[in-house]
């Protein structure tokens, strides 16, 4: 595996759930001990459904969700940070470092800025430029990376449609030159014929830029086809991470299976009904203990219920997995 | 071929805005009939829901249906209706949770807040039957059983914040069936939800068109969801149904340039190879509708002076499979 450009070693946020006088206090557990390496220069995939953490994992890494346990290290050659313990003057460096790419290209905009402005505001808020003409000249060159057209960046956002929304929004995220890139469910709002094009132009800007994206969806088959690796994570916890050839084609963890096995196909005649989850993913602030998973699992045994299984590595040292029985399910 | 439970022919609907007429729904003809799922596909402003709202007059008052336009409802046992036809806001009971139902996308949305799911259900099953409340609130509690929700009774006496996703898009499901529809209108019913859900929900409304016989609209931005569903199909783009026929050849034997662009644009789990190729453009406005073929303007196989002038007419392809195109000699196979 490449060096990584992120690495979480029992990554942890736990958000408390009201006060008491005696005693601990209850805590939701939005992320679980999760450990992880993202290499450089990868387009990583984190999959899961709602609730399952992948937001707050990737705003956790952005150190825009508390982190309350365990570490993160970001090192890109030029910086080696541990973002668990980050001063303010390495933080506001991290930040033009990392960025974010929102969901909903309509509620990113702001409808009263003009398009070149939101593109130069990152630049402005973090003093990144020294003269206007400078500024101007990083936004039409970010904007011409992202296919803009550069006449439209004196218009105001709602002079344009949800595609070019989001390269707007690409283009801001990406004007401060950041290396490591989350992306959060960043094409789910677009249609497919858009959806195509915007996936097209992240993977051109990022071996353009040399960018590492973290991908973040609940879509697995735009996840199969943009991203080197897949993490898919349940409740907080990681339960399977492989390069994703490997995970769509030889699935380990009974809940990557399902998911998979639960994506309509455009074959009407393949019904695959074989994997069917019964329920729904339990309350975050009420986990199951042992395996979260186990109270869904097709396969739950008496075992699963009382210890929680560790990420093993399978013999291609690649593929790893979170369950006490994968072998035997093969 | 049995009479269709609802017949669409000519549909075409305008609205009346600050900037103008514009057209969102043009020459638009479907049938369904009892037991029979209709997909309808298009993206975002292909006038999918303009149509479905149609067939219960849910559009708004700027809404203008052309003369032409009519939706015919033969429901069993009942004279067709026209409902097009129907004037005043106390006819349309009949159409209404009456013969039709409607389920949305976004169940929190569409559930009062502040009264009970099961006075919900009740409030309806009064409104469309002479029964009594008690008898209105067991058949409520029975439909909620019946979709899969436990312990019913209890799920009856609480709000709706109080259900999960999936479950809300179940008591959805359940309302919408108590009053026995004969037609099930289904705007995006899967969408806000997980995939793990959504294959529960696909399966419940599959055993539920078995049960109850009604037909059902399905409308959706998602083919693999169509191909799971529906029996027929038909794409919508820019108002128009550009091509129309049973769910399998009209997926691996499109015709129309418009259905092969979304189906190469579809991430494919069975081949992560294909490249994804985007429909080129953007979706043009609707202020500036263009004539001829409304897919002209990114259309690779567009024809000067024709297809941007005429407007193209349904040409068969193969039995029972149309679609509106001038030059339909390239179909490609998609595997």
């Amino acid at each position: 595996m490449m060096t990584p450009l992120v690495s979480l070693d029992k990554l942890s946020v736990h958000y408390p759930l009201g006060r008491r006088l005696l005693g601990k206090a209850p805590v939701l557990k939005a992320i679980d001990e999760v450990s992880l390496d993202i290499p450089k220069g990868s387009f990583f995939g984190l999959v899961g459904e709602s609730g399952s953490g992948k937001t707050t994992l990737g705003r956790a890494i952005l150190r825009a969700a508390p982190i309350s346990g365990g570490h993160a290290k970001y090192r890109d050659g030029e910086v080696d940070y541990d973002l668990a313990e980050l001063p303010k003057d390495k933080l506001r460096d991290f930040r033009k470092r990392a960025q974010l790419i929102f969901q909903d290209p309509y509620a990113a905009l702001s409808p009263r800025m003009t398009v070149r402005d939101i593109i130069a505001e990152p630049l402005e808020v973090m003093g990144l430029t020294k003269s206007r003409e400078e500024t101007d000249a990083r936004v039409r060159e970010i904007a011409a990376k992202c296919r803009l057209n550069l006449e439209h960046l004196r218009r105001f956002p709602h002079a344009f449609s949800g595609g070019q929304r989001q390269r707007i929004s690409i283009a801001r995220a990406l004007v401060t030159g950041p290396k490591f890139v989350v992306a959060d469910e960043s094409v789910a709002a677009l249609d497919v014929s858009i959806q195509a094009d915007i996936l097209n132009l992240l993977k051109s800007l990022q071996s353009d830029l040399d960018l590492t994206f973290l991908f973040i969806s609940h879509d697995l088959s735009v996840v199969a086809h943009v991203c080197d690796y897949v993490a898919v994570m349940y409740l907080g916890t990681l339960v399977e991470i492989a390069p994703t050839r490997e995970l769509f084609a030889r699935p380990k963890h009974p809940y990557t299976k399902a998911l998979l096995s639960a994506i309509p196909s455009l074959d009407p005649d393949d019904t695959n009904q074989a994997q069917r989850l019964e329920g729904e993913v339990p309350s975050p602030a009420n986990p199951p203990a042992g395996c979260r998973f186990h109270t869904r699992c097709p396969v739950a045994q008496a075992a699963c219920s009382q210890s929680v299984p560790s990420l093993e590595t399978g013999e291609d040292e690649v593929h790893r997995v979170a369950c006490h029985f994968w072998k035997e399910h093969l | 071929m049995s009479t269709p439970l609802i017949s669409v022919k000519d549909l075409t609907i305008r609205f009346q805005t600050d900037e103008g007429l514009i057209t969102a729904v043009e020459d638009v003809a479907f049938d369904i009939a009892p037991g029979e799922v209709l997909g309808l596909v298009g993206e975002s402003g292909s006038g999918k829901s303009v149509t479905a709202k149609a067939l219960m007059q849910l559009n708004a008052g700027n809404t203008r249906y052309d003369p032409a336009s009519h939706i015919m409802l033969n429901a069993p046992g009942h004279a067709p209706l026209d409902v097009l036809s129907l004037k005043h806001e106390r006819d349309m009971i009949l159409i209404r949770g009456g013969a039709i139902s409607m389920i949305f996308q976004e169940p929190m949305a569409s559930f009062a807040p502040a009264i009970t799911v099961g006075d919900q259900m009740v409030e309806q099953l009064l409104l469309h039957s002479d029964m009594n409340r008690k008898r209105a609130r067991e058949i409520a509690i029975e439909m909620l059983d019946r979709v899969g929700i436990s312990e019913p009774a209890k799920r009856f006496a609480q709000y709706a914040f109080e259900f999960s996703g999936g479950m809300r898009q179940r008591a959805m499901i359940a309302m919408a069936l108590s009053t026995k529809p004969k037609l099930l209108i289904a705007d995006e019913p899967t969408t806000a939800l997980d995939v793990t859900i959504q294959a529960q929900v696909i399966d419940l409304m599959k055993d539920l068109v078995a049960e109850f016989g009604m037909g059902i609209l399905f409308i959706t931005h998602d083919l693999g969801v169509i191909a799971q569903t529906a029996d027929r199909v038909a794409v919508m783009y820019l108002g128009r149904i550009v091509e129309t026929g049973a769910v399998r050849p009209v997926i691996s034997r499109p015709a129309h340039p418009y259905t092969q662009g979304l189906l190469k644009a579809l991430p494919r789990l069975d081949d992560l190879d294909a490249p994804l190729v985007p429909v080129p453009g953007d979706i043009p406005s609707p202020l500036e509708r263009p004539p001829g073929c409304v897919f002209h303007t990114r259309c690779d196989r567009a024809i000067q002076g024709v297809c941007d002038q005429q407007v193209p007419g349904r040409t068969t392809v193969e039995d029972g499979h149309t679609a509106r195109c001038f030059d339909l000699t390239k179909t490609s196979e998609v595997a």
